[in-house]
Parts: C-alpha cells; structure tokens; sequence
C-alpha cells in the first residue's frame, strides 16, 4: 500500500534516516522498534508527509507521489497519531467531528460512526469531556478513534501504547488488529519490543536510523544494571558480553544471522562462547537453515544449506555459539 | 476652570450635543475603516510571516517589529506627499479628505496587525498544523485550524490596531486637516479646541474618546483573559 524508495533525512549535516526500501502491504500492522532516537518518529512523519524527506521516493498504491496534488491525495489517505496526540479545545464527540470537517466531509450518520469508533477504543464515556481535560492514555485513545474515523488506508501510530494501561493496551492492540483487517494498512513504533511482536505480523528495528529486520527468536528481556561500554550481565542462564550505555528494563536480541555456529570453541576476539548441543534442524523456507542450540536456553542459529553440510550437523551434535559483544543488539 | 469645564462638558454630553455627536461619529467611521484595512492587508501578512519558512523571513519579522515603532508625524509626512497634488497619488484629490486619514491609520496599523498576528501564529503549538495536514485537511483548511487554535490572540491584534487608530493624533491632523465637519476627529478636535481655550468642549470630547478607549481596553483584557483559560 505505502512504499519508500531510497530515503535519506536528516537535518544540516546529520543523516538521521537512511532507508533503502520499505514497504507495508495493506491488511498487515508492520512494527518498527529501537531506542528513543532511533528516527521512529521522524520515519512516520516522513511516511505520513509532514516532513519532506532530503532524499527518496514515497508512493501510495503502487503511484509514486510528486506533486502537491498527490501529496495532498495522499495524506487524505494515510494518517498519523502522534505519540502526544493533539487534541483540539472542544468535547471529544466535536473532535471527532471537527476530523470530518476538515476533510471537508460532511458524512450522514456521522454521529454514529463516532460512538462507534469511540466504542471501538473503549472510550464511548469520554464522549462529552473537554478534549484537552483528558489524561495522556485517554488522548492516545481518543486520537487513534479519531484516525479509525477519518477511514485511512495507511495509519501510522508513533508509540500508540506507550501511555496506556495493560488494559487500554490490550483493548487498543485487538482495535487495530481488526481495523488492519479491514484492508488499512497500518505500521506502529514502539519501544517494547513484546508489545510490538505480539500485535504486528512483520517487525523492523530501527537503530541509529537503519532499518533491520527482527525474528522473535533469540531474546532476553532483562534488567541493565547501570553501566558503560563493554560488560557483563546475566541474560537467563547467559552470562553476555555486551556494549551499552543503556539501564533499566531493556530486551536483549541475538540476531540469528549473527552467531557463528563451529564445532570447537576458537580463540578469537568474539566475547560470546556458548557451548551446546543441536536440538533441531529446519528449513525457513527461503533457502536457510535454522538450527536450534540448547546453551541452557534453546537459541536460534540461521546458517546457509551449504555450512550445515560442511559441518555435518545433526540432533546431538556438540557444538559452540559464538556472538560477538557489538553484535548483541538492545532494545 | 476644571470643575466648571467639567460640569459644562457632561451638559454637553447628556444633551447629545450634535458637535460631539458628529466628530464622535467620524472618528469611529475612520477608526473602524482604517482598522478593517489594515486588518485585511496585516493579517494575511502577518500569517504568511508566522507560518512559512521563507528566505528573508527574519529581515519580514524585524521590518515588522520596527513598522510598530514608526513615528506618526513620518507616516503623516509621508502620506501628505503621496497625497499632495503634485504626489504620485495626487490625481485622488484625496488630503484633507477623511479617507486620506484612513490611509495614513492604515500605514500605521497594518504593521501591528501582522505583528501581532505574527505572534500570535507563532505561539500556536505546531502539532495543530501537523494533525489537520495528517487528518486530511486541504491547505485553507490547515490555515483555518491554526487561526481557530489563535483565534483569542488574533482577536486581541484587531483590537490593538483599533486602539492605536483611534487614539492617533499627529498623522490625522497632518493629512485631514482638522477641517470641522469633514475630518475632525475626536484626537485632533480635543487638541484643537484645547488650544482655542474651549475646555468644556476639550473635556467633553476626551470624555468620549476615554470611554471608547476603556472600553477597547476592557475587551482586549476579557479576550485575553479567554486566551490563557484555553492555553491550558
């Protein structure tokens, strides 16, 4: 549905964005997850239209958008709830309605779409209070109704659930699971990386303003102690080297494409050695192999058909995960 | 002489002395033309100033904050030579006419009109642009959102350039003339009659321009006012 080519932002000299292709098919939620300042938000802006990238090319339903006619085409189409939604002084109920009016619509039954999509978002009693009394979870819900209302095919959320309690957050991943079903395309930002894998069908990391993709497998959710630069902290019955400035409640990723997998350990500069034994082999069907290693926790290895020939791996086999320290990403 | 000028002057008034009544009435007529165009050539300049990045936004901005500080007597000067017969807008027969004031109130607040809404735009918190743009909105329409967001600030810009036409002197007298019936307004009749020695016609007036003056600045505190309750 949504599509960008190319893209390079930043801002003077810095580059902060640099995306070589993404693309979010319509009925799927794509995630994008990574540390604050990452470029989450400045990627949904770029991708909503408010902010005009350096480089690159967006398009909408396969037509690249050029001129200020397709711009405005397009951000009729795609909208974004900012992760401190705006909302203007006037009830909720005229906020909604005053969404329509911009657009220049004047739609019937407009006040029951609105308790409809207020419903939706279990926030049908905010429906008369003053938009700019509510809390910062109410606005975050209130905003992402609002953005059900206006029917978009592409929405964007920046941290939708970062406000809400588990509740609101459940009420609000189940919301947009069922508005992606309509045919929206729709792509979040978080930084939970949980929150993110359990409602999005595809999930990209973004770190210092590249795209990655992340597999579900191979994570740690842990509590940094405070530090700096390289050290060790227990991750499950891992001890792992890793580089961050980084406290506080954080994931842990083992990307699958970045452990070497050898039969004996090696004197190398890699910080991470964990010996093991194969306890499974598949194909992921776009011509890897995954092997799963139990080190004390099962982890996944992604390796090419023709390195599980040289090493002649089979259930059993004793073998030894290495990570380097700078390749073990944070969340 | 102050108690007696007093006592003669409210006569005047509460017997609707048609002197008072007709300069009041010409001057509010000025005022409110005056204030209308500046309004309608400030505004848009001072939201265009506001909103957009342009080269050369800085220099708009500080020509703007300098326009504020324009001494009356040189717009007065000014206009009286574009005016004058041998002006370049000569061909108008337009000085010591009361439209030659209007257009020498207009130079003096358009500039406050625009920089007042400049400000005033300015202050508007950026996400209101950003949600209409993302909500769908046409251009007009984004506009319309960020004046709706302003709309106690910008009321307050109109009410301070009716305040400074109204109250104007030196430029009025310049160009209008002071001429009785036709351009004598409440500022250059009050200077006038001052100077002839008529003071309870001098404080009858001033009585009336104090009262449209309070009453201007009765209305810019209650829009003000309005303004911070839906700040927060």
């Amino acid at each position: 549905m949504l599509a960008i080519r190319d893209l390079e932002h930043g801002y003077s000299e810095r580059t902060v964005l640099s995306v070589p292709a993404l693309e979010m098919p319509e009925g799927t939620i794509t995630a994008l997850v990574g540390p604050n300042g990452a470029g989450k938000s400045t990627l949904l802006r770029v991708l909503a239209g408010v902010e005009r990238p350096r480089r690159g090319t967006l398009s909408l339903a396969g037509k690249p958008i050029r001129t200020r006619a397709d711009a405005l085409a397009a951000r009729r189409q795609i909208t974004l709830v900012e992760q401190h939604p705006l909302l203007f002084d006037m009830s909720v109920r005229a906020n909604l309605a005053y969404a329509l009016k911009l657009r220049g619509e004047r739609p019937r039954a407009a006040g029951t779409r609105i308790r409809d999509v207020l419903a939706l978002v279990g926030a049908e009693q905010l429906a008369d209070r003053q938009g700019r009394s509510l809390s910062g979870g109410e606005t975050q819900r209130v905003a992402v109704a609002r953005a059900f209302l206006v029917q978009p095919r592409v929405l964007l959320l920046d941290e939708p659930l970062s406000a809400a309690d588990r509740t609101a957050r459940g009420l609000l991943g189940t919301a947009l699971q069922r508005f992606a079903q309509t045919g929206t395309a729709i792509c979040l930002s978080s930084h939970l990386l949980e929150e993110a894998f359990r409602w999005s069908s595809r999930l990209f990391a973004l770190v210092e303003g590249r795209l990655d993709s992340v597999t579900p497998e191979n994570l740690f959710r842990i509590d940094l102690p405070p530090g700096s630069g390289s050290r060790t902290v227990r991750a499950g019955p891992l001890a792992l080297t890793i580089v961050s400035d980084r406290e506080g409640p954080v994931t842990i990723a083992l990307s699958p494409d970045d452990i070497v997998i050898s039969r004996q350990a090696f004197a190398s500069s890699v910080r991470n050695q964990f010996p093991g034994r194969v306890t499974g082999i598949s194909d992921d069907g776009r011509g890897h192999i995954r092997v799963t290693a139990d080190v004390g926790t099962e982890i996944v290895v992604r390796i090419t058909p023709s390195a599980l020939a040289d090493l002649g791996l089979e259930i059993g086999t004793n073998v030894v995960l290495s990570v380097k320290a700078m390749a073990v990403r944070i969340f | 002489m102050l108690a007696d000028g007093l006592r003669r002057a409210l006569t005047l008034l509460v017997h609707g002395d048609p002197e008072v009544l007709g300069i009041a009435v010409l001057s509010l007529r000025v005022a409110l033309t005056a204030t209308v165009l500046a309004c309608f050539v400030g505004v848009p300049v001072g939201f265009a100033v506001g909103t957009t990045r342009f080269r050369g936004r800085r220099v708009a901005l500080t020509v703007l904050n300098t326009a504020l500080a324009f001494p009356t007597v040189i717009v007065g000067l000014l206009v009286w030579l574009l005016l004058a017969r041998e002006g370049p807008l000569g061909g108008f027969g337009l000085l010591y006419t009361w439209w030659a004031i209007v257009v020498a109130e207009v130079v003096l607040a358009a500039p406050i009109a625009a920089a007042l809404t400049a400000a005033a735009v300015q202050g508007v918190d950026p996400r209101v642009r950003r949600t209409a743009l993302t909500l769908g909105a046409p251009a007009w329409r984004v506009h319309l959102a960020v004046a709706r967001e302003a709309r106690f600030a910008l009321l307050t810009a109109v009410v301070v350039a009716f305040g400074r036409v109204l109250a104007e002197v030196g430029a009025a007298m310049m160009v209008g003339g002071n001429i009785r019936h036709q351009t004598r307004t409440l500022t250059t009749a009050v200077a006038l009659a001052t100077s002839q020695g008529d003071f309870p016609l001098a404080i009858a007036l001033g009585l009336v321009l104090l009262a449209l003056a309070l009453t201007v600045n009765v209305l810019l505190h209650m829009l003000q006012g309005r303004g911070y309750a839906g700040d927060t």
